[in-house]
This record gives structure tokens, C-alpha cells and sequence, in this order.
């Protein structure tokens, strides 16, 4: 398989011009014109960053003037502090962490939102499934304890005593759910239930945004100081975010290989890939993103945002949001 | 190949095992894995030697670079690492007054979690491997500078006079005596030091790398990927068992016997007033205490690191002391700690004996370490992410587990410290055992436990911060609970200031710990092995 997959990236970076140069060890022949920035991303490399990887092979940012590094995070990577160091020029959090950031003293903007609906669902088994918010009664549900807020916020909403459910703190991995050591978890759409789909293990997930839970993630994140004097920088930027992503939509299956071209070394297999990329459409487009464009945010959805936050003991304010680089951007 | 346990000088044991048993032992260690494996399939908890064969023929060029990426990184942060180990250890040698400073200093860097350090790093180094060999590096410092400590000092006193008799000094001590004696400890240091090398290259990843077997980990954790993470998982052990059979062969390539130890109590001298041995720790204490604080405040201020997740000494006063909310961030502090060290403690004490015991027994029965070290090797050298669901399986998520977990870290270091401790006894005292037809248990209590003595004195130090890392870690993987879910929420809520005062309170627990081993280990020793006591 990867002896596949190395002819195709030669192609693909030789094709594209600047991987090309690089691997000939000249790097400085285009570096002198572009602007280096790097935009700091909030877990492994994979499909869940594709558009980025469009944006950067198919040379959208070069042609605005920048070379942008897409630096990987990881299970002891927050996001947050590159970000504020400004070694990130933007970092990709989620409405909660920035603003619990925000509350810490840390000068955060959210200035565009890839995930409309926040990937948060519970994951069961058919034979004992968790369909509504009530049906967690009674039920083992395996989660990390961090993320009790997060259930609790849930239970608000939907009147379910949260006392009622057996909370098991459990690692990060669907295997506790199989074992039958819980009957349900608390994870994201697009990562433990296509592993269990691609190992053959038929899921029900409840989308906790279907149930009121409005918390945007994948956000974009910048600090005011950038905002103020790097503005240009940070349009770029999301102007060609907003291209790779686009690119995305339209050809998931594209965005897939060429994720997995660009990264030979990060074990990733196809299928799993190419499921979550597909899981991943609904919740980052929809009929605001149709009509306005990639990253949408209004004062509707800011205000949802707000309600939800609340439950998880978070006080902001609307200029948490700044729509300003979306409106450069989409306006330009 | 003799096993360590036969190294014992002149204890030639007089009916040879028969050269198949080792053979023998390991097919059936991997037969019982086998099956272990077919018992739990389904599960997704375990896979057995076959699947992971198959997946490594299957996957051998992606798990080739990976293991490279994570092995140049091990390396060079073994390097390092043991490099500022000699360094420290020679300065605290040629300085004995600054000894108590440097073991301080030494203790609180090695007690950092990779919670707090990992940010720091990252944002210092930017990209690349610097955050992985620095991890490494400091995985390794501290146990190998100990280690190295015992030894410096582990040679007769009558050596020590011929010196003085000669009217040479302190540096001639060092290079005629002193190197000579330490080699065999610092080698046992450098086999302890191979795996948490790899373990701390590993978990290095965590950080945002860009590839490398800990990236790969992860994926293969989330992604139910049960071969590919027991594949990493022996790759893993597989190396650090390589290094550790390296170095030992380097060890008995070398011939370093260690110098035989003359039970000889040390030339009497003069006690000081109680007033000041008193006050000299105390004042040591403070010390120690000023020189982190600057530390502290001027590293964070020279390199310009931002409030906001590199906290300074004044903001965790403020966080535990000034601040509107300071009572709670107390209480909340306090009680996740007592939840920790409940569990830590147990851990730390069962690992201790453990290890104890099994070098013990590995010296009266050698062919239990054809079993044995393999095991313990690679229980220290698989990341807890791995082992942690298999023992919250066989213990369920209580105290039990944790306990379990924090007696597996501990465990491995303590084994090969006193199995070294147990090759030192002096081959005139074992011949008088001999002589009057004694049993190995008699000669082990009489003779050997003794001069293991100094050995398990320093893995009970070493294993402080290890105990540490180990609850705290089990706690933010398996039981939610105490300082570790506490710091691991951090990377959620940016609470960086509940995170330093959290690493603020575990270093001073650590310090009066070992302290208080400290006192331990001299009482102790100056009744069973004196000649080994810091004069």
C-alpha cells in the first residue's frame, strides 16, 4: 500500500512545484516573495484538517504571498499557548476551550467556525441504544471525567437527571463499549464510531447538537494583537481555507487521497479515512454556510453558542465572535 | 550468557541448568500470551504474537520509519540525558557541600509533568524533535545520576587511605577509585535508562509531532486498532529489551566486577553538635528552595514564555493564597492530592518490595531471571496507554488498578538497582557461607540483603517521582479522579495556574520524601553497611 502511495505524492509534489523544490533542498527560491506563517492545529494530521492540506498542495496560499505550516497537535498539544506566544498566527480550538482561555487572561477571537455543529454524540450498540437524551437513564456511559460539563450541560437541556447515569471514566477508545464494561460514550461522530464501523461493529450515535447542545467547534482562533497588526496575513489565510475547504465538499474522496498522499508516515488507512471525511460534510456545511460561505457565524448562532456555554459554567460575551476576516473574505 | 544473577562472584552453581531451559521458558511465555490473547478476542483489549507478526510483515516500511524517527530521537535524549547525569554527579562529587542543592534541584526538574512541560517545550522548540529528545533526556537524568552517586562512593575505605597515605587528593580518589567503582552502577543505570529513553521519545509525540511510533500509537488506540497497538507495543519492549542486553553485555565485555566491598566500619569521626545537624538541612532546604524560585522566575522571564500557560512563582502564591478564589482553588488542590498520594503510596511501596523480592529471588533461583526481566523490561518499556486497559480489566477501575499500575513503573528500576546491589557482595564473605555449607537463603539474609542495601536505598529515591507520574497518569487514563484528571483538564479549561500549584505541591512532596529516605537509608545503613555511608 504505501509503495502505492509514494509514486503518487512524487507525482503530486513534483506536479505542484513547491514540495518539489523543497525535496531538491532549494527552498529559497520561492521562500524569498512568501510570507511564513503557521496555523496550529488541534489534533493529528488526518482528514479532519483536508481542506487545509488542499489549501497548501494545490498552492492556494502560495498565490496569496503566504507559506503557511500546518504544525500537528496531539494528546499533550493544546492549542491555546502557540497561539497566544504567536508562534501560530491562528489555531484551531472550539468555542468552550477559547473561552475558558478567554476567562484565563488569554486575548482570543473566534473569527470563523469550520464545525457548525458540534461533533459531540453518544455512541451505543443497537442492541441497547441511547437514541433520545432519556434513553441515558440508567445507562453506564464511559467518558473522560473532564468532559462532565459536557453531559451535564446535555441533561439541562433535555430535563434528564444527570444523577440517573453511571458516569465511567474510561480512556479515549471504543474498546470499554465492546468489552460491555459501558453501555454507551461520549465521543466525537467522526472518530470511535467509524473505527467500529470499519471493524465491523454497527453503531448508534445521537448528535448532542440535534438535542440542543450548540457549542461551535473547530473554530478558528486568533489574538487580538494579530487581529490588529497582522490582518492581512490573517485574511489570507482564511481565504484559502475557505478554497481548500470548498474544494473539499466538493470531492471528498480527492481530499482523501491527497491527505493521504501528503502523509506517508501517519499510519492512515483509507477507509476510515474517506468515512469520516464523509461524516464530517454535514456537520461543517449547511443552509448558512450554502448561503454565506465556509466558516459562517451569525448573531442567531452566536447566541445559541452563548445559552450552551452558559450550562458549562462559561460567561461570554457576543465579542467573543469576530466576523470581520469572514467578511474580508467573502466580501472580497 | 550468564544471567545476572550468576555473576555473583565465586557462586558457581554446582549443577548447571540445562541449556535448553531458557529456550524453553521463553516459547512458553509466547504460547501463554497466545492464548491470553485468543481468551480475550473480541474485546479489543489484546492481540497475540501471531496477529502481530502478521501486521508488522504487513506494515514493515511504515513501522520502519517510525521506530527510526523514535529511536534517533531516544537516542540523542539518552545522550543528554545521561551526559548532564555525569555532569551533575561529578560536580556533587568534587562540591559534597552542594550535593544536597544539585539532588534537590535535580529532583524537582525530574518531577515536572509532561502536562506542564510538553506546551513549554513545544512553544520553545517550534516544530521538529526537540520536545521528544529533551523528554527522553529528561526521563533519564535523574535515576542514572543516582545511580552514579551509589557508586562513586562504593569503594573499601581502605582504598581511600592508600590515597591519603600517599598524600594524593581528591582527584586522584575520583580517577584511580572512584570511576572504577561506579562502572558497574552506571551501567545498571544506563539499562534502566534505555527504556524510559524510548518511553519518554515516545510520549515526546504526544506533543504535536509529525511522526514516529507515538503518533502512530494514538492512532492506533483511537482507532481500535488492537494488532497495530500491540505491534508499537513489542516493538517497543523489543528495543529496550536489545538496549538493556547491550549494555549488559558491554558491562561483562568490560569485566567490570565491581570492586569487592570489606565490611569495615568507617574511621570514627567526630560528631558534630545536634544544634548543627539540625540546622544544616534546614538551611540546605531553604537554599534550594531560593535557588528554584529564581530559577524558576528567570527561566520563564529570559525566555519570554507567555502568563498565560507559563505560570510565575508570584501567580501560584496569588492562585493559592491572594486570589478572591484562592480558599477554593485550596480545597479543590487539596483534596484531588489526597486522592493521589492514597493511591501513589501503596503503589510506591508494593513496587518497592516487589522489586526487592524478585531480585532476591532471581539470586537464589537464576532461572526465574529468564522469565522475569524480560517482563519487568517491558512493563516499563510499553506506554501505560497501552497496559492500562488490560489492567483495569484483570482489576477494575479502582484503587486496585491504580495501585497496580504505580507498582509497574516502580518495579523494574528497583529490580535491576538491587539485583546490582546483590553482585557486590564480597566474594570472601560468601566463601565463609560456603564454607560452613550454608543455604542460599541463609547467605542471602546474612550476606547478600545488606550489600543490596545502598542499591535499594536509591531506587526507593528514584521511585519517588516515578510513583508520581504513575498515579497521576492512571488517573487521567483510568480512574478520572485526584491531581492527574486535574492537570489533564488543563489542556480544556487553560486553568494553567490550578496546574502549576498542582506541580508546585507534588515537588515539595517528593523533596520531603526523599528526605525522609534520606534519613531512612542512614539510619539503616550505618547499623548494616556503613562503609557505604556518606562521610
Amino acid at each position: 500500500m504505501t509503495s502505492l502511495l509514494l509514486p503518487r505524492r512524487t507525482f503530486l509534489s513534483g506536479g505542484l512545484g513547491a514540495l518539489g523544490v523543497m525535496a531538491l533542498g532549494l527552498p529559497a527560491l520561492r521562500a524569498q516573495t512568501l510570507t511564513p506563517v503557521a496555523l496550529q492545529l488541534s489534533w493529528l494530521h488526518s482528514v479532519q484538517f483536508a481542506g487545509s492540506y488542499i489549501a497548501r498542495e494545490k498552492g492556494y496560499w502560495r498565490d496569496l504571498g503566504l507559506e503557511v505550516a500546518l504544525n500537528p497537535g496531539g494528546p499533550n498539544a493544546p492549542v491555546e499557548p502557540p497561539v497566544v506566544s504567536g508562534q501560530a498566527l491562528v489555531g484551531i480550538s472550539a468555542a468552550d476551550y477559547t473561552a475558558a482561555a478567554v476567562e484565563q487572561g488569554a486575548p482570543f477571537k473566534i473569527i470563523a467556525v469550520a464545525m457548525q455543529k458540534n461533533p459531540f454524540v453518544i455512541a451505543s450498540l443497537p442492541a441497547n441504544p441511547v437514541n433520545t437524551p432519556a434513553d441515558l437513564v440508567g445507562k453506564r456511559i464511559g467518558m473522560a471525567l473532564a468532559n462532565t460539563p459536557v453531559l451535564q450541560a446535555l441533561c439541562t437541556i433535555n430535563g434528564v437527571d444527570i444523577n440517573a447515569i453511571e458516569i465511567v471514566p474510561t480512556q479515549y477508545d471504543a474498546a470499554p463499549l465492546l468489552a460491555n464494561q459501558v453501555d454507551c460514550l461520549l465521543c466525537w461522530e467522526t472518530d470511535l464510531p467509524v473505527a467500529m464501523a470499519i471493524q465491523g461493529v454497527e453503531s448508534v450515535t445521537m448528535l448532542m447538537a440535534d438535542h440542543g447542545y450548540a457549542v461551535h467547534s473547530q473554530t478558528y482562533i486568533a489574538t487580538d494583537d494579530s487581529l490588529a497588526n497582522r490582518r492581512d496575513q490573517i485574511v489570507a489565510l482564511m481565504k484559502g481555507e475557505v478554497m481548500g475547504w470548498n474544494d473539499y465538499k466538493a470531492d471528498t474522496a480527492a481530499a482523501t487521497d491527497l491527505t493521504l498522499a501528503a502523509f506517508p508516515d501517519q499510519g492512515l488507512d483509507r477507509a476510515t479515512q474517506l468515512m469520516q471525511a464523509e461524516r464530517q460534510v454535514p456537520l461543517m456545511f449547511s443552509d448558512l454556510t450554502d448561503a454565506n460561505g465556509f466558516g459562517w457565524f451569525t448573531e442567531e448562532t452566536v447566541a445559541q453558542n452563548i445559552e450552551t456555554l452558559a450550562l458549562l459554567g462559561r460567561t461570554v460575551t457576543p465579542e467573543l465572535w469576530d466576523r470581520s476576516i469572514l467578511e474580508a473574505v467573502h466580501g472580497g | 550468557m550468564t544471567s545476572p544473577g550468576l555473576a555473583v562472584p565465586r557462586a558457581a552453581a554446582p549443577t548447571r541448568w540445562p541449556d535448553f531451559s531458557r529456550p524453553l521458558a521463553i516459547i512458553g511465555m509466547v504460547i501463554g500470551w497466545e492464548l491470553l490473547a485468543r481468551l480475550l478476542a473480541g474485546s479489543y483489549i489484546l492481540s497475540g504474537p501471531i496477529d502481530i507478526l502478521a501486521y508488522l510483515l504487513g506494515n514493515a516500511g511504515l513501522m520502519t520509519r517510525a521506530l527510526l524517527v523514535t529511536l534517533e530521537a531516544a537516542a540523542w535524549g539518552f545522550l543528554w540525558g545521561n551526559l548532564a547525569a555525569c555532569g551533575l554527579a561529578l560536580v556533587a562529587l568534587l562540591l559534597p557541600r552542594l550535593q544536597p542543592l544539585i539532588s534537590g534541584l535535580a529532583l524537582i526538574f525530574f518531577c515536572l509533568p509532561l502536562v506542564a512541560t510538553g506546551p513549554i517545550l513545544r512553544v520553545l522548540y517550534g516544530t521538529g524533535t526537540g520536545p521528544q529528545v529533551t523528554l527522553a533526556a529528561l526521563a533519564v537524568y535523574y535515576t542514572t545520576y543516582l545511580c552514579l552517586l551509589v557508586g562513586l562512593r562504593a569503594a573499601p575505605a581502605s582504598w581511600f587511605d592508600l590515597v591519603r597515605t600517599y598524600g594524593r587528593g581528591r582527584m586522584t580518589e575520583l580517577l584511580r577509585i572512584r570511576i572504577f567503582a561506579t562502572l558497574p552502577y552506571f551501567l545498571a543505570g544506563l539499562q534502566i535508562a534505555a527504556p524510559a529513553a524510548f518511553l519518554g521519545a515516545m510520549v515526546g509525540e504526544f506533543t504535536g509531532a509529525e511522526r514516529g511510533m507515538g503518533v502512530l500509537a494514538i492512532r492506533a488506540m483511537r482507532g481500535l486498532d488492537v494488532d497495530a497497538t500491540w505491534a508499537l507495543a513489542s516493538v517497543a519492549a523489543a528495543v529496550s529489551m536489545l538496549a538493556y542486553g547491550a549494555l549488559g553485555w558491554i558491562g561483562r565485555r568490560l569485566g567490570s566486577v565491581p570492586p569487592a566491598l570489606l565490611m569495615a566500619p568507617p574511621p570514627a569521626s567526630g560528631r558534630s553538635p545536634l544544634g548543627l545537624r539540625l540546622a544544616l538541612p534546614l538551611a540546605m532546604g531553604l537554599l534550594t528552595l531560593g535557588v528554584v524560585v529564581l530559577l524558576w522566575q528567570g527561566s520563564m522571564d529570559g525566555l519570554g514564555l507567555n502568563r498565560f500557560f507559563a505560570k510565575r512563582p508570584g501567580d501560584v502564591f496569588a492562585f493559592l493564597f491572594t486570589d478572591a478564589q484562592a480558599a477554593a482553588n485550596r480545597a479543590t488542590l487539596l483534596s484531588a492530592f489526597g486522592a493521589t498520594i492514597s493511591l501513589a503510596l501503596p503503589g510506591y511501596l508494593l513496587g518497592l518490595m516487589l522489586g526487592a523480592a524478585m531480585a532476591c529471588a532471581i539470586v537464589i533461583a537464576p532461572a526465574l531471571s529468564t522469565t522475569m526481566l524480560p517482563i519487568a523490561i517491558a512493563l516499563r518499556s510499553v506506554p501505560i496507554i497501552t497496559t492500562a486497559p488490560l489492567i483495569t480489566l484483570a482489576l477494575g477501575r479502582g484503587a486496585a488498578g491504580t495501585i497496580t499500575i504505580v507498582a509497574v513503573m516502580i518495579f523494574f528500576p528497583t529490580l535491576v538497582a538491587c539485583l546490582e546491589g546483590l553482585r557486590r557482595t564480597p566474594g570472601q564473605v560468601i566463601d565463609v557461607f560456603e564454607s560452613y555449607a550454608a543455604s542460599p537463603l541463609r547467605r542471602l539474609t546474612g550476606a547478600q540483603i545488606p550489600a543490596m542495601l545502598p542499591a535499594f536505598f536509591a531506587s526507593a529515591r528514584m521511585a519517588i517521582p516515578a510513583a508520581f507520574l504513575a498515579a497521576t497518569t492512571a488517573e487521567w487514563l483510568a480512574t478520572g479522579g485526584g491531581i492527574g484528571s486535574l492537570m489533564a483538564m488543563t489542556a480544556s479549561t487553560s486553568a494553567y495556574g490550578m496546574l502549576w500549584s498542582a506541580i508546585v505541591l507534588l515537588a515539595l512532596t517528593a523533596s520531603l520524601l526523599y528526605l525522609l529516605a534520606g534519613q531512612l537509608e542512614h539510619l539503616v545503613l550505618s547499623r548494616f553497611a556503613s562503609e557505604q555511608l556518606v562521610k
